[in-house]
């Protein structure tokens, strides 16, 4: 029951960040929704470690956090990137090949 | 036990709406530092206690200060003036229920059976089912045992994880100081 309830979280997650990252238009927006894919799997790891008993899920969540954490980065670098080239941080204005 | 589950659960689910949902960043932002600090809790709750401190120290108290730098760092003008969503928006929304309803109820009417366990280990869980608790990992300290495995089972991927991080942040830092 506990698992059922905790997949179905995930999922929930999993659509949520899918949602924001087809429909907003801000970078950080679609950042922050990447971050709740992220959080969806983790989710699911932990879940699934518990109902195994065992800690492979734990210290994948540990990997995935590492992963997410080098991601932001990027992400923020390139969102700086974005805004001294076009002054915003709208994605819609990124649509030239150079410049 | 149980209801604690779906008062966190519900909650993280009502911030991560807000995260999709609200107009400025800083508002999605703050959601989303909100509804990590509840997930802590929920991996509280399935026995992964390092992985919820974890949690709080990386997530809540690095990544997010990062995007909040990055909020910082871009302009706010245009938000008050223009829309946040695409025009695909109302497509996505059609297409993100389609694809939750139909992969939700499978999820829903599926089995999750748990593996052959040791007679001990089962012992544990029918006595914490019996107690209407979960089935804690804590036949040691969680922080320790993942500690060891994370140094003796795992430590390729531990050590390339470094390797990770180092080009991530010389990358960040390449991308975000590059003339243009």
């Amino acid at each position: 029951m506990a698992t059922k309830f905790a997949v179905i979280l995930g999922f929930l997650l999993f659509s949520l960040g899918f949602f924001g990252l087809l429909a907003r238009r801000n970078m950080i927006t679609i950042l922050l929704s990447l971050e709740l894919l992220f959080a969806a799997a983790g989710i699911n790891f932990v879940t699934f470690s518990n109902l195994h008993q065992n800690f492979e899920g734990q210290i994948f969540t540990i990997f995935l956090i590492v992963v997410a954490a080098g991601e932001a980065a990027i992400g923020i670098g390139l969102l700086i990137a974005l805004f001294k080239v076009k002054k915003t941080a709208n994605v819609d204005s990124a649509n030239s090949m150079r410049g | 036990m149980i209801v604690l589950i779906v008062l966190v659960s519900v909650l993280i689910a009502l911030f991560s709406i807000m995260v999709v949902s609200l107009k400025h960043p800083i508002s999605s932002a703050i959601s989303l530092l909100a509804g990590f600090l509840l997930l802590a809790v929920f991996y509280l709750l399935y026995g992964a206690e390092f992985v919820a401190a974890v949690q709080v120290l990386v997530y809540a108290g690095g990544i997010m200060v990062l995007y909040l730098m990055g909020v910082m760092f871009t302009d706010n003008e245009w938000i008050k003036i223009t829309r946040q969503t695409h025009l695909q928006a109302w497509l996505a929304l059609v297409l993100i229920l389609v694809f939750f309803g139909y992969f939700g109820h499978k999820l829903y009417h599926s089995e999750y059976p748990a593996p052959a366990m040791q007679k001990a280990q089962t012992a544990v869980v029918k006595k914490s089912e019996a107690e209407n608790k979960l089935p804690y990992l804590n036949r040691e300290t969680n922080p320790r045992t993942v500690s060891v495995r994370l140094f003796s089972d795992y430590i390729y991927p531990f050590e390339v994880a470094s390797v990770l991080l180092t080009v991530a942040v010389v990358g960040g830092v390449f991308l975000a100081k590059k003339e243009v």
